[in-house]
C-alpha cells in the first residue's frame, strides 16, 4: 500500500497517467481497426485536435481560476464566421480576416473576465450568457467558406496543413500546437499571469490580501481564454470546409473535458498545460477513434461522459489524501 | 495612492479597450448585415424581375395558376433554420411570391437544425399570433403533432414545405410542398450504379458503398437515406449479385430487399450516422467508410452531410469523378463548396432539390388556403446535376451558394 503511494507521488501529476491512458487508447484503436492504422487517419486526428487542443489550453486558464468558459463553442463559429464573412463577401485579405477572428475573441475574453472579475457574475452565467450572444452573433453571417483550393486567400491552410503536389499533407499545425502548450506552459509556472492564476484559484482572498491586483489577473486568465478560442476558430476553418451558423454549442464541453481528463481541478488552484493537451487528445481520440471501431454516434459520448467521471473521481480523491 | 493611480489607468486602459474591441465587433456586424442583406436584396430584385417575365412560366399548368391573395394577408414562415444557405434560397423564392401576390410574412428558425424544442416553441407563439397561414418546415416531425392540433383548432392553415408531417392531426396540414424525397434519394442510387456497373460487375471480392446521412429522425432524411438504399439494392439484386446494409440500425433495419449478409455479400451498403448534424462529425464518419479499402462510392445525403465527405476528403484524397480512378462521390444540395467539388472532377455529381421554386409554391399555396380554397400537395422533383448540365436554365438557379 506505502508502495503505491510513492509509486504516485513519483508520477507527480495527472499529466502522466492521461499520456499512458492516450498511448494505450491509440494502440487499442489501431489493432481493433484496420483503418484507424492508416495514416490519413492519424492526419484526421490532428486536424480535429488542432481546435480542441487550442480551445482547452485556453480554457483551462479560466477553470484554474476556479471558473469557466462556456462561450468558447460558440465562441469559436462566430469569430470563424465573421472573419470568413469579411474575407469571401467583402474581399478583404485573410490576413485582416485571420486578425479579426483572433480580436474578436480576445474581445468576447476580454468582457467574460470583466463580467466575471469586476462585476462578479457567476462564471458559469456570465459565460453562459456570452455563449449566446456569440451564438445569435454568429448567425447573423451566412454559412462561410473560407478560401480553398486556387483561390485568393487559400494559402491560410498551410498554417495548419500544408498539401505538397502530390496530394502528401504534412501536419504543421502540430508544431504550433506543441508550441503553444510550450509558450503557455511557461506562462502558467514562471510568469506572474500563471502563478496569480493559480493562486486566485487555490485561495482568492488570501492572493487580494498579498497585495495582488486580483481583478486585472483574473481578466486575464479569460482573456487568455478568449485568444486561444480566437486561435482556434482560424484551425477550424482552415479543417472544415464550411462555417455554419448556429452550430458550436458543445464544443465548449470537450475542450473543458479535455483539461479536466487532463488535471485541471474544477475547483480550482490546480493544472498542467501539459496534462491539458493530453488530455484534450483523448477526447479527439474518442471522438475519431470509437465510429472507427463500429460504435454508433451515442454510444461515442455515453463513453466520453463515463470517462469524465473517472478524471474528475481521481480528483476528488487527490484531493482527499492531500487533505489526510 | 500609487497603486490607486496604477488601478485607474489599468481600468481606463481596460475599458478603453473593451469600448475598441465592441466597436470593431459592432462595426463588423453592421457591415457584415449590410452585406447580406445588399446581397439578398440583388438576388431578390433580380429573381423578382425575372420572375414577374417568367412568372406565368412557374405557374403555368400548375395548381396556383390565376391566384391573387383576397386579402393583404400576414403569414408565417417557420424554417429548420438558417444555418445553411439552402434555407435563404427558400426565402428569396418566399420574396418573389410575396411580390407578386402583395402579401408579407415573418420568417423565423431555431439556431441549428437540431433545435427541436426550440422549433416547437416558434410554432406555438406564432400559433397565438394568428396569422393568416403558417408555412413550416418541421426539425422533427412527432414534436410538432400537438401544435398542428392547436393551429387547426385555431383554425389557421398550415402548408408544410421541404418536409412533409406523416401523421399530421387529420386536416390541420392543407398541403405539402416538398421534394419527393425517396425519388430524389433513389436517383442519387440510379447514378451511383450507373458510373459504378461495371465495377460491380468486375469485382473480385466484396465492394462498399457508402451513404452518410445527418440524422435517423427527419422525415425527408430518412425518405432520402431509404430511396438511395432500396433502389440500389434493386438495382444490385436485379443484376444476379447479393447485398447487405451494415452501419445504423435505423436504416439497417428498414431497409428493404437485401439478400446478404455483411460478411458475404457482394455489395455492402454501409450507412453512417453522426452524434449531431454538424460538418466535423459528419467528415469523421464518412472518413471511416472512406478509409476502407473496399469503398467504390459514398453518397451524403444533404449538404451538411455532402460537405463532410469532402472535409473526409481533404485527407483522403480518394474521391474522382472517373470511376477508374477514385471512389464515386455522390453530394445532395448545392452550396459553393459542393458545387467546386463537382467542377473540379472531385465529386462524380450531386441531386439538388428546388428550394427557391419550394418557397415560392408555399406562399401560392398558403394565400390559396387563407383565400378558402381547396390546396392539393405538391410533389416536387429531385434533379440529377453534374459538369454536363450545371449551367442549364432549370438547373442553375437552384444551385444557390
Amino acid at each position: 500500500m506505502k508502495k503505491s503511494k510513492v509509486d504516485l507521488k513519483k508520477l507527480g501529476t495527472q499529466k502522466y497517467i492521461v499520456l499512458i491512458v492516450l498511448i494505450a487508447l491509440y494502440i487499442f484503436f489501431c489493432i481493433a481497426s484496420k483503418t484507424f492504422r492508416k495514416p490519413t487517419t492519424l492526419i484526421s486526428l490532428l486536424d480535429m485536435s488542432f481546435y480542441y487542443v487550442i480551445m482547452a489550453i485556453g480554457v483551462a486558464f479560466p477553470i484554474m481560476t476556479g471558473g469557466v468558459d462556456l462561450s468558447i463553442g460558440t465562441g469559436v463559429i462566430c469569430y470563424a464566421l465573421f472573419g470568413g464573412t469579411l474575407v469571401r463577401n467583402m474581399g478583404a485579405p485573410v490576413w485582416v480576416g485571420i486578425l479579426v477572428a483572433i480580436i474578436f475573441g480576445v474581445g468576447i475574453g476580454l468582457l467574460n473576465g470583466i463580467l466575471v472579475a469586476v462585476m462578479n457574475l457567476p462564471p458559469f452565467l456570465a459565460t453562459l450568457c456570452t455563449s449566446m450572444i456569440t451564438r445569435g452573433l454568429g448567425s447573423m453571417c451566412k454559412a462561410t467558406p473560407w478560401p480553398t483550393g486556387q483561390q485568393d486567400g487559400a494559402w491560410f491552410h498551410n498554417i495548419f496543413k500544408i498539401t505538397l503536389a502530390d496530394n502528401t499533407k504534412i501536419p504543421v499545425g502540430f508544431l504550433i500546437v506543441v508550441a503553444a502548450a510550450l509558450i503557455m506552459g511557461y506562462v502558467l509556472n514562471h510568469t506572474r499571469v500563471g502563478r496569480y492564476t493559480l493562486a486566485i484559484g487555490s485561495n482568492k482572498e488570501a492572493t487580494m490580501l498579498s497585495g495582488v491586483n486580483v481583478k486585472f489577473y483574473h481578466i486575464m486568465a479569460y482573456v487568455i481564454c478568449g485568444l486561444f478560442a480566437g486561435m482556434a476558430s482560424i484551425a477550424y476553418a482552415s479543417a472544415i470546409p464550411t462555417v455554419q451558423p448556429g452550430t458550436g454549442a458543445g464544443m465548449e464541453l470537450d475542450a473543458i473535458g479535455g483539461a479536466i481528463v487532463g488535471g485541471v481541478s474544477t475547483a480550482g488552484g490546480i493544472g498542467t498545460i501539459g496534462g491539458t493537451v493530453f488530455g484534450a487528445y483523448v477526447i479527439c481520440l474518442l471522438k475519431v477513434g470509437l465510429p472507427f471501431i463500429g460504435l454508433q454516434a451515442y454510444w461515442q459520448q455515453i463513453i466520453t461522459g463515463i470517462i469524465l467521471i473517472g478524471a474528475v473521481m481521481i480528483d476528488i480523491v487527490k484531493k482527499r489524501r492531500a487533505q489526510f | 495612492m500609487k497603486k490607486k493611480v496604477l488601478a485607474a489607468l489599468v481600468s481606463a486602459a481596460m475599458v478603453s479597450s473593451l469600448l475598441v474591441g465592441c466597436g470593431s465587433s459592432t462595426g463588423d456586424t453592421a457591415a457584415a448585415t449590410a452585406a447580406t442583406t445588399a446581397a439578398a436584396a440583388a438576388a431578390t430584385s433580380a429573381a423578382a424581375t425575372e420572375a414577374t417575365a417568367a412568372s406565368n412560366d412557374l405557374l403555368t399548368g400548375t395548381e396556383f395558376e390565376g391566384v391573387t391573395a383576397k386579402e393583404a394577408y400576414n403569414f408565417s414562415v417557420i424554417v429548420k433554420s438558417f444555418q445553411s444557405t439552402y434555407w435563404q434560397a427558400a426565402i428569396t423564392g418566399m420574396d418573389m411570391a410575396k411580390e407578386e401576390l402583395g402579401i408579407t410574412y415573418d420568417a423565423q428558425g431555431p439556431n441549428s437544425e437540431s433545435d427541436i424544442a426550440d422549433q416547437v416553441n416558434m410554432l406555438n407563439s406564432a400559433i397565438s399570433a394568428k396569422p393568416a397561414g403558417i408555412a413550416l418546415a418541421a426539425c422533427d416531425t412527432k414534436s410538432v403533432l400537438d401544435s398542428l392540433q392547436s393551429a387547426k383548432d385555431a383554425s389557421i392553415p398550415v402548408v408544410c414545405f421541404d418536409t412533409g408531417v406523416a401523421d399530421a392531426p387529420d386536416g390541420s396540414v392543407v398541403a405539402t410542398v416538398a421534394t419527393d424525397n425517396t425519388a430524389a434519394g433513389s436517383v442519387a442510387a440510379d447514378k451511383m450504379y450507373e458510373i459504378l456497373k461495371d465495377k460491380i460487375a468486375s469485382a473480385d471480392g466484396q465492394v462498399r458503398i457508402g451513404e452518410v446521412n445527418q440524422d435517423a429522425t427527419a422525415l425527408n432524411i430518412q425518405q432520402r437515406g431509404l430511396g438511395f438504399i432500396n433502389e440500389l439494392i434493386k438495382l444490385v439484386t436485379a443484376d444476379g449479385k447479393t447485398v447487405a446494409v451494415a452501419g445504423n440500425e435505423y436504416y439497417v433495419n428498414a431497409a428493404e430487399g437485401a439478400n446478404g449478409d455483411e460478411a458475404s455479400a457482394d455489395v455492402v451498403i454501409e450507412v453512417a450516422v453522426p452524434a449531431q448534424t454538424t460538418v466535423d462529425l459528419c467528415n469523421t464518419e464518412a472518413s471511416k467508410i472512406m478509409s476502407k479499402e473496399d469503398t467504390i462510392g459514398i453518397f451524403g445525403s444533404n449538404q451538411t452531410s455532402a460537405e463532410g465527405v469532402l472535409a473526409a476528403n481533404n485527407n483522403l484524397g480518394v474521391l474522382n469523378a472517373d470511376p477508374s480512378k477514385g471512389m464515386i462521390g455522390i453530394g445532395f444540395d448545392a452550396g459553393s463548396v459542393i458545387k467546386a467539388a463537382i467542377t473540379d472532377g472531385t465529386m462524380a455529381g450531386a441531386v439538388t432539390q428546388s428550394p427557391l421554386l419550394m418557397g415560392y409554391y408555399s406562399i401560392y399555396a398558403m394565400t390559396m388556403a387563407a383565400n378558402g380554397d381547396k390546396v392539393e400537395d405538391f410533389p416536387m422533383n429531385g434533379y440529377w446535376y453534374d459538369t454536363t448540365n450545371m449551367t442549364d436554365s432549370q438547373i442553375a438557379p437552384n444551385l444557390y451558394d
